[in-house]
């Protein structure tokens, strides 16, 4: 079987290459253009149902050189000076998200969707952009820890994340120190932006936006009266657990059970009897697939077949779909609201499925918001960035983190957004979905 | 005991300590004695199906925990050294189970005609399940035979701490070498179908279905089975012998013609094979596993082995036993959150340790063997 998709990736690989080759180098011989005109190659394919990804022809603009004394006098005027490239060295855009072990989904999708973003964005003056993509474990030290070495890079500008909110905790003051600007996909516990941090924004709901939604939904749509709601304890999943219970309990439902789970274990029969004990309609959990997965398994051989499991943005994925097969049935899940049709996510979908083998929004919910951050920075970046006449770049820090901070109607793909004065730019959610026969359905 | 510490203020400290240690012992024992009643008496809210269902899954994991704790303490018998690489030895038995079923999975059976064909899992199951254990024992016997080898034999005349440092690296070395091989994923056991996850005979009790699950039952019967089969091979066997003989005093034993080096490979296989059933039965009942499986019981298995007494085979298999219940029961039987369940388990470590040094069956060990 393996061999067959091997061949058919292959082939499909040839085909796109056959076709994008002569498009594209017609373009490449065109003359120079006297702004940075991105043209797409039309690409004409046999087969025309099958679209295929288009990639963006990237032209270098003439930049014109800046003097050495104007690019001292911005540098020194600039509130955390200047990032210096030297001629050859690329542009880094860091990215931090566990890599490895039980969350390993959420950060590979990132780095996917950041690498299409990156090819996307094109080079600047004759430098091009690399993502940096290290694995924090999603936890706090593994976050401090690639802040400190991101931090300690004078290429890196950009943070595009952390993906999680206790690396991002972790990491905020560091990156504070440092002047560089943050814009996470994914980070949603509500303290984060309350730091008091000139660096730090993010983009996706709140988790007090996906608390409250998702206790009004059980309560008004599911008709539930008496929950249980786990938690693993750790920054993200506590947080929304605790806004879960007080939405649940302030709209007149019961919540029987409120308890933290240690994470990384593989067998909570223990709580979940204690919990049946108790009849609950439906089990909410904040935390991730990992421990979702093992409590989803188990809940149906301890008395609990009836009751709802009912997961949020760190339980969606195909993570959990593999863990959990026929016993995730009837789950709920949340992510970001899906974005409006387009031909710039139309066009991404195909990048990402002819490149990942999987569509986006299917190894974690934050693909689009990924790509979104990755781009925004990149942008930011360009329109900070100084030519000196000895050939180096000069990318304002400060300018940089003001920009970010002053994102207003940027337009992505997960909608267009405004970022407010503490660093919210919340798109719209969250949207439920239900695990049914297999695949997540959008849930009304 | 050095001679310079026998000084007077030391002997003061010691005064100090004796009466110190038990009046903490016996806070505990009164605190835990009143969260109890508290518990049971007073609020009374769980049914007697809750304490089945929790006191089920509490013999299964500790039917685990027991098989680990045997090879501790078999290597500690004969060593008197930690092998700290346990838990890891356990996690290649995993793998090993892992990639038999897949194996059996994916091969297709014909069967009679009119029917769908089978794969193998499901056609062989007992065959299947047989092969896996078979081969997780196998991989895990082979795994503990080369890391006596390699990491213990050349410091056996080192001094006592140096084969601890050796064994952590072990533990470290395995681990990072399944990473390497394996991915990092979490990985799923896929159960040939009579032994499917979830399922499980059903008992009626106090109007609520208390389910007795396959793997559960199955896990704990094998567990009791190999055992018992390890103690018949200790105490009767001609290799049980020799073992016995080399715990006792190495150097009488060489001299009564016995193969010390040959006797101490063979209790590492037998305390290997034992991890690589403990990894299979892990990840037919559990499921999930990945590379970094063995650590957390293997820990575990470890305090289970010192609270029965460390060196004494009974011992280490009441102690994961009792071990597996009090993780399973304790928070709710004490009413206290679950985050805090390891807490329990080595409060109550402590406690036993406190009252009984050398653990629950523990002999008290003369002190050239400390």
């Amino acid at each position: 079987m393996k061999k067959h998709y091997l061949l058919s990736f292959v082939i499909l690989f040839a085909v796109v290459l056959a076709s994008c080759a002569p498009a594209a180098a017609p373009a490449e011989e065109a003359p120079a253009a006297e702004e940075a005109v991105v043209e797409e190659a039309v690409v004409e394919e046999e087969e025309v149902e099958a679209p295929v990804c288009v990639e963006v022809v990237c032209e270098d603009a003439d930049v014109a050189a800046v003097s050495a004394a104007d690019v001292d006098a911005a540098c020194a005027a600039d509130a955390y000076g200047c990032a210096v490239i030297d001629a050859g060295q690329t542009v880094k855009i860091g990215m931090s998200s566990p890599m490895t072990g039980g969350y390993a989904d959420f950060g590979i999708d990132a780095e996917n969707s950041g690498l299409i973003a990156v090819k996307d964005a094109c080079g600047h003056a004759g430098f091009s952009f690399e993502l940096m993509a290290e694995d924090d474990e999603g936890g706090a030290e593994g976050g401090a820890a690639v802040a400190n070495k991101l931090a300690a890079d004078p290429t890196v500008v950009g943070m595009a994340g952390p993906l999680f909110s206790g690396a991002t905790a972790a990491g905020i003051p560091i990156y504070d120190a440092a002047g560089i600007p943050m814009l996470s996909p994914s980070a949603t516990n509500p303290p984060l932006t309350a730091m008091g941090s000139a660096v730090f924004n993010r983009v996706p709901f709140t988790d007090d936006a996906q608390g409250a939604a998702a206790a009004d939904y059980m309560f008004n749509t599911l008709g539930f009266t008496k929950i249980a709601v786990l938690h693993d304890g750790e920054t993200y999943g506590k947080g929304l657990a605790t806004i879960v219970k007080s939405e649940f309990e302030a709209s007149g439902g019961e919540v029987v059970v409120f308890e933290g789970i240690t994470v990384g274990e593989a067998d909570y029969t223990p709580i979940l009897t204690t919990i049946s004990a108790s009849a609950p309609e439906a089990i909410y959990f904040g935390g991730y697939s990992a421990e979702g997965a093992v409590l989803s398994n188990q809940m149906k051989s301890l008395g609990l077949e009836d009751a709802v499991f009912f997961g949020c943005d760190g339980t969606f994925g195909a993570d959990y779909l593999s863990l959990t097969g026929e016993n995730g049935e009837g789950s709920y899940h949340a992510t970001p609201k899906e974005p409006p049709a387009t031909d710039t996510k139309a066009n991404f979908d195909v990048c990402y499925e002819s490149a990942y083998g999987v569509g986006p929004v299917v190894l974690s919910p934050f693909s689009y918001n990924s790509y979104d951050c990755t781009t925004a920075l990149i942008t930011a970046a360009k329109d900070a960035s100084m030519l000196g006449e000895d050939g180096k770049l000069y990318i304002l820090r400060g300018a940089m983190v003001d920009a970010i901070r002053g994102l207003t109607d940027y337009t992505g793909i997960s909608g267009t957004y405004s970022c407010n004065d503490i660093g919210e730019c919340n798109v719209e959610g969250p949207q439920f979905w239900v695990l049914t026969g297999g695949e997540f359905v959008k849930a009304d | 005991m050095l001679p310079n510490e026998k000084t007077k203020s030391s002997l003061k400290l010691r005064n100090i300590l004796k009466y110190v240690r038990p009046i903490f012992g016996i806070l505990v024992a009164v605190y835990i004695i009143w969260r109890l009643y508290l518990v049971f008496i007073v609020q009374n809210l769980y049914g007697p199906e809750t304490w089945t269902r929790l006191l089920i899954s509490g013999l299964i994991i500790g039917g685990v925990y027991s098989l680990i704790a045997i090879g501790y303490t078999l290597v500690y018998g004969i060593l008197l050294m930690i092998n700290f690489a346990h838990g890891e030895v356990m996690m290649t038995g995993a793998f090993a189970g892992y990639f038999v079923f897949e194996a059996a999975k994916s091969i297709n059976v014909p069967s009679a005609v009119g029917n769908p064909d089978l794969v193998f899992a499901n056609a062989y199951p007992v065959l299947s399940i047989l092969i896996a254990f078979i081969a997780g024992m196998a991989v895990s016997a082979a795994i503990g035979y080369f890391l006596e080898k390699i990491a213990y034999r050349p410091l056996r005349k080192a001094p006592r701490l140096i084969p601890l440092i050796s064994a952590i690296g072990a533990s470290i070395f395995l681990q990072n070498a399944a990473l390497l091989l394996f991915s990092p994923q979490t990985r799923n056991y896929t159960n040939p179908e009579i032994l499917s996850r979830g399922n499980g005979w059903k008992i009626l009790i106090n109007g609520s279905k208390v389910t007795l699950p396959y793997t559960g039952v199955f896990t704990f019967i094998l567990s009791i089975l190999l055992m018992v089969g390890l103690l018949f091979l200790v105490k009767k066997t001609r290799l049980g012998k020799a073992m016995r003989a080399v715990a006792m005093d190495k150097d009488t034993a060489a001299l009564m013609g016995i193969d010390v080096n040959q006797t101490i490979s063979n209790t590492f296989i037998i305390s290997g094979a034992l991890a690589g059933a403990a990894g299979v039965m892990w990840g037919l009942h559990n499921g999930m596993f990945h590379y970094f499986v063995g650590f957390i019981p293997g820990i575990k298995a470890f305090t289970a082995a010192v609270l029965g007494g460390i060196g004494n085979i009974p011992g280490a298999m009441l102690g994961g036993m009792l071990l597996g219940l009090v993780e399973s029961m304790g928070p709710t039987a004490l009413d206290i959150s679950y985050q805090l369940k390891d807490v329990i388990s080595f409060v109550i470590l402590i406690v036993i340790l406190i009252f009984r040094p050398s653990g629950i069956l523990g002999e008290v060990l003369a002190e050239e063997k400390i």
